[in-house]
């Protein structure tokens, strides 16, 4: 009898919780397309110019016209949201003005290029981060953790693509051991990309946009670790003979781990952004340079399109690392239970 | 702590050690699959008969459908036109037999082969031709077709095409509108382009590359190239992989065209891509643009101001300086065209003849400033540019000081598109336009082209102009078009150019510079058109690789 009632109250607190997050995220995604359609009409890029480009003098007024017609430009801005909203509902996000193509296909195949490299990236800058971080924190104050705050400090502070820039002209121009772009080697069909080909190409782009996640986790991790080792109960456990290693083991992990995992999730967001600048340096063609593409033709219904899968992607990881919290530390799922 | 030292150290060591591994790793297996696959030993190696990378941007985003615009530069490899320019740009047959114009210029009637098949077998017909002339003056893309009233096939290889008005410029359409399958023209064509050309598409990586093969189906001689690979980069990368030997043609700024690449020639191509300097016609605020910025300006709005102009400057000298040599001067907006007219040509860098047009206008430095004055007017005006342009910024800023010594004050200011428009009908602009269509000089020129934005962005405006270029473009063809075409230009009382109503100063025609495989004959190229590398491919199912 209490077992059971115990458990509806944990499904009413789960489907409760469901429906919070899928409220917010509605109204989130709702405030991103206002604000992308606002933010777009104030744009001074004409779609249809920026289309003709340099053709301008052979395209006369009635081709234009037929131009802006096929997009529906024609129509004023609230008609076309209301348009494009009664669209979305019936599950079609819009044709893409830039490459004529509806949005969905256009995002799917671009963030399937995206994905493997933000996902290696997004390990490696939480692997690399979290190692650094505990073994500065560790060593406070030593030459190990000068060196690694100097790394950090100085990546900090560096724009991506600037470190894009010179590992590009590093590692493709003046020692030749990465491709100049792409995600494949020229002239080689699909089916022969041989795997290695394809890390190969991958990796550069993935490193250098993992390097920037690894300031912030290090720096971050670094700190925390810094107030544990100063706690009553590490200065307890040292009195007690404990090594340095166990310390940070069993008490100094447990205690960043929470602020790690939010900030690893967090940098989610920070990856999203960073992919742009990366993809455009390295010509990898992935959502980033869509991204682009679309900002600078003012393609309403792509670049909508990605802010809406950005906004649900970084909305999915914050909401895993909420979900992660009562998992790895029994004192919220305790908390949780005490209160119910 | 000193174990935690070491293990951290091994650690970092490991990973570096790893990463070495698989950046290591990748050139051999490049290797391998060479072996296992003649064909790819070119993944980037060296080119052959077989197979070439080409590194000159072009890419179509939207993808590869006459009906939305591909194919207006250059080859359309997927699909044949009814007609195209050969090097000289004289108009010769393609899949058109013969066609002729009829009295009112209205009708024009093609007769097509009839051994013409698209690249899935079936064969193309003259309702193939209707219905791409008619689905592209509907679907509002980059082509213009709007003066077709309907295209209507009479039988299986004659079309009739039957227009609003007459235009001669719609030879353009015949010359550049490559012909669709009507059964397999769908949603997914663009992506999947079928057609009676050359090559035929075996793969697009969007954003990176094109692999095409040549069609065997094609009614023309077989190209001797295999497969071509059009790699997508920008200028720089162009260029490195270049020297890396990746590719075999790479289209390169005239900047980097001064450098060397082993086993590589230069070819520079002479273009109608030309820039020149806008001059507003009317003084100022004398009227408003439809979106109200203001049009006009009291200095250049005075025929001797832009004469002079035209003749202070020195435009051998902007190439050479400018330009590395790559280029030529430009009199005219058609300079190096068959519908250019060289007798509209001045004799430039002429600072003293600029002062005597001035002096005899009544502009004069009297209060010794350096600058002349008329009615208290100072002869100054600015020059805008597109910011991020270095070639237009270095025109602009040498056009100002070859202009100081004649009295003439250019302020000279760098913006985007976006803040140059609405000040681009009161303001000197630096442009940039050429194309093969007469079209556009019809549109840089004629008083109602002059409706707020690019086109005839100076509102200049002279009933005499506008009647000559009215009869060029009414003419039944191009032939009979070109008289007038040049009239416009200076026929010995009048025209745009300098000796005439000097409605721009014309500056430089870009030559465009490529680095070609020595093995690699691209054969004669034409004058080309605005915009550097596609229209390099005019001619490539020509090209000829000559080393074994």
């Amino acid at each position: 009898m209490e077992a059971r009632r115990k458990g509806q109250i944990q499904i009413k607190v789960i489907l409760v919780f469901v429906a919070q997050k899928l409220l917010r995220l509605g109204l989130l995604l709702m405030a991103v397309a206002v604000f992308t359609f606002v933010l777009l009409s104030f744009s001074p890029i004409d779609p249809v110019q920026a289309y003709i480009g340099a053709d301008m003098m052979q395209i006369s007024a009635d081709q234009q016209a037929i131009i802006a017609e096929r997009w529906g430009l024609d129509q004023p801005l609230w008609s076309r949201f209301l348009d494009w909203l009664g669209q979305l509902l019936q599950g079609n996000m819009g044709t893409s003005l830039v490459f004529n193509q509806p949005v969905s296909v256009v995002i799917a195949n671009r963030f399937q290029a995206s994905l493997q490299m933000l996902a290696i990236a997004w390990f490696l800058s939480g692997f690399l981060g979290l190692t650094l971080g505990i073994v500065s924190g560790a060593l406070a104050g030593s030459w190990v953790d000068r060196l690694v705050r100097l790394y950090a400090y100085t990546l900090a502070s560096a724009p991506t693509f600037w470190v894009a820039l010179l590992l590009l002209i590093a590692f493709a121009v003046s020692w030749k051991i990465a491709p100049i772009c792409c995600a494949a080697p020229p002239g080689v069909l699909s089916q022969n990309v041989t795997f290695w080909q394809h890390l190969h190409h991958l990796l550069l782009p993935a490193i250098t946009l993992s390097i920037i996640g690894i300031a912030n986790i290090a720096l971050h991790t670094r700190q925390k670790l810094i107030e544990v080792m100063q706690s009553d109960y590490v200065l307890f456990a040292l009195a007690q003979g404990e090594s340095l290693w166990n310390i940070v083991r069993y008490h100094g992990f447990r205690n960043i781990l929470l602020p790690a995992i939010t900030l690893q999730f967090a940098s989610l967001s920070e990856l999203f952004g960073g992919s742009v600048l990366v993809e455009q340096v390295f010509a990898y063609p992935g959502l980033g340079q869509a991204t682009v593409q679309a900002a600078l033709r003012s393609d309403i219904p792509l670049l909508v399109g990605i802010v809406f899968f950005s906004a649900l992607f970084v909305y999915t990881g914050n909401t895993l690392a909420d979900l992660a919290y009562p998992v790895i530390d029994p004192r919220i799922r305790l908390r949780g239970q005490a209160h119910s | 702590m000193q174990r935690l030292k070491r293990e951290g150290l091994i650690k970092g060591l490991s990973i570096l050690l790893a990463s070495c591994a698989i950046a290591s790793c990748a050139p051999t297996s490049t290797e391998t699959t060479a072996d296992n696959n003649t064909d790819q030993n070119s993944g980037g190696q060296s080119g052959s008969a077989e197979q070439i990378v080409l590194a000159i941007g072009g890419e179509s985003e939207e993808g590869y459908d006459p009906t939305l615009g591909w194919g207006r530069y250059g080859a359309s490899l997927f699909q044949s036109t009814l007609l195209k320019r050969d090097e000289n740009l004289d108009i010769v047959n393609d899949l058109a037999t013969d066609y002729t114009v009829s009295e009112d210029g209205k009708t024009w009637t093609v007769t097509i082969r009839s051994d013409a098949v698209f690249s899935d077998g079936e064969p193309l017909t003259a309702a193939d031709v209707a219905y791409t002339f008619n689905r592209a003056a509907a679907s509002g893309g980059l082509t213009d077709v709007t003066q077709l009233d309907q295209a209507t096939a009479v039988d299986d290889t004659t079309v009739d095409l039957i227009l609003k008005q007459p235009q001669s410029t719609f030879v353009n359409r015949l010359i550049t509108l490559g012909i669709v399958p009507e059964h397999a023209h769908g949603e997914n064509y663009a992506r999947n382009p079928i057609g009676s050309g050359p090559y035929k598409m075996v793969q697009w990586d969007e954003g990176q590359q094109l692999i095409v093969e040549a069609n065997p189906n094609y009614y023309g001689e077989v190209p001797s190239i295999q497969r071509l690979v059009f790699l997508f980069v920008e200028e720089d990368s162009a260029f490195a992989a270049a020297k890396a030997g990746q590719v075999q043609v790479a289209a390169v700024p005239q900047s980097l065209a001064v450098q060397t690449i082993e086993g590589m020639t230069l070819r520079d191509v002479t273009s109608v891509d030309n820039r020149g300097l806008m001059f507003p016609y009317l003084p100022a605020n004398s009227k408003q643009t439809p979106d109200g910025d203001p049009i006009g300006n009291d200095v250049t709005a005075d025929l001797a101001i832009r004469q002079a102009v035209n003749y202070a400057i020195d435009r051998q000298a902007l190439v050479d300086g400018i330009l590395e040599g790559y280029g030529s001067p430009a009199y005219g907006p058609v300079t190096g065209l068959a519908w250019e007219e060289p007798e509209a040509n001045i004799e430039d860098a002429q600072p003293e003849k600029a002062k005597e047009i001035l002096a005899e206008a009544g502009w004069a430095d009297g209060d010794g400033d350096g600058i002349v004055e008329k009615d208290g007017l100072d002869a100054e005006f600015t020059i805008l540019y597109k910011a991020d342009d270095s070639i237009r910024q270095a025109l602009a800023l040498a056009t100002a000081e070859m202009l100081k010594p004649v009295g003439i004050q250019a302020n000279v200011e760098g913006k985007s598109w976006d803040d140059i428009e609405p000040l681009m009908h009161s303001n000197v602009v630096v442009f940039g336009w050429g194309s093969h269509d007469q079209t556009e000089m019809y549109n840089l020129y004629y008083s109602q082209s002059a409706q707020g934005d690019y086109n005839n962005a100076g509102y200049y405006a002279a009933p005499a102009i506008d009647s000559t270029l009215d009869l060029a473009m009414g003419a039944p063809s191009e032939a009979e078009a070109v008289a007038y075409w040049k009239a416009a230009q200076w026929d010995g009382e009048q025209g745009v150019t300098t000796k005439g109503d000097a409605a721009w100063a014309w500056l430089v025609n870009l030559d465009h510079t490529y680095f070609i495989d020595q093995c690699l004959d691209v054969g004669q190229s034409q004058v080309e058109p605005h915009g550097h590398g596609w229209p390099i491919t005019t001619n490539i199912a020509d090209w000829r690789w000559t080393c074994d």
